[in-house]
């Protein structure tokens, strides 16, 4: 096996919390050859898999937490989590998904815990007939031109709507949005049915397409009352 | 909303589908259902723009977030640590 790493002695010398004495005989491991099969070769084939996701990662762990050092530490959590986990994981299978399906439940069980926020259950189950009903008599939907208008918010605006959305409608949006993840993945990722996650994607789209107009509509970029009328 | 055209396929319907075509998760008979409807029928056709030029907003809005070069390293760090602990 060739090691395609970059140096681990990129591994801060500065963070001294641990043994830093045993990080030098690691760093020297890489061209020792006893480490492709051991431990070395273990959190070799783990970081180069698993790292450059590392800002993906905190992209949505800054969506979670709304805070950049508790979504740092969220990321590391889940570095370490993954990390013990890794024999779990099936090589070929998608490492990205895997990591984030560990983020989304480390979040969830300790972070949400932390904050005593109670887990929404049940309330966020909308039926098809509730969707397509949901459809024909809500406010009417944006015109182009309108979130064209949008477009004009600075991304500052657009991540603090975002941020005003509901946490499990957040994170589903984000999911699908940002990452691209198909319905499948997000359903694995936050433990439920994946009707749940069509559901929670439309009313978290909606709330924030009604944060976003309301944004708009302050800054005199569309107006409040529109001449498209209602449906 | 609808132009008051008759098609095949009900505005009610095409829109219902909206999220699922525009996440790519809708199934071929449906997907070939909507995009017949949308080369007849403007008002669909705009409400679909609107939902997609939402969905890249809101990717726009969140790219490009990075993790501290520190706190990158402090994680590189701790899994080198955990790593000899294994082999202890």
């Amino acid at each position: 096996m060739i090691l395609l790493l970059p140096s681990p002695t990129e591994a801060s010398p500065t963070e001294t919390s641990r043994a830093p004495i045993e990080l030098a005989p690691v760093a020297k491991k890489e061209f020792d050859e006893s480490s492709v099969t051991g431990a070395g070769a273990r959190v070799e084939r783990f970081e180069r898999d698993s790292l450059p996701f590392m800002d993906q990662l905190y992209g949505a762990a800054l969506r979670m937490t709304r805070n950049p050092t508790d979504a740092e530490d969220l990321v590391q959590e889940t570095y370490v989590k993954a990390f013990a986990a890794f024999d779990s994981f099936t090589e070929g299978t998608n490492m990205k998904a895997w990591l984030f399906r560990i983020l989304t439940n480390t979040y969830i069980n300790i972070y949400r815990k932390k904050q005593r926020q109670p887990f929404q259950t049940g309330t966020d189950e909308l039926t098809d007939g509730q969707i397509h009903e949901a459809e024909s008599h809500t406010s009417r939907g944006l015109r182009s031109a309108e979130v064209e208008a949008l477009d004009h918010l600075v991304d500052a605006e657009i991540v603090e709507a975002l941020a005003a959305v509901p946490e499990d409608f957040r994170l589903a949006v984000y999911l699908a949005d940002v990452e691209g993840f198909t319905y499948k993945e997000i359903a694995d990722m936050m433990e439920t049915p994946v009707g749940t996650v069509m559901s929670r994607l439309h009313r978290g789209r909606r709330i924030l397409r009604d944060q976003l107009t309301e944004y708009a509509i302050d800054r005199g970029l569309i107006s409040a009352a529109p001449t498209g009328g209602r449906a | 909303m609808s132009c008051g055209n008759p098609h095949e396929t009900p505005c009610t319907e095409v829109l219902s589908l909206t999220y699922l075509y525009i996440d790519g998760e809708i199934d071929e008979v449906h997907y070939l259902e909507v995009k017949t409807h949308l080369t007849q029928c403007p008002p669909c056709r705009d409400t679909y723009s609107a939902e997609i030029l939402l969905k890249a907003m809101v990717k726009r809005s969140c790219e490009g977030a990075a993790i501290t070069k520190a706190r990158r390293a402090r994680i590189a760090a701790e899994l080198r640590q955990i790593s000899i602990t294994y082999l202890d």
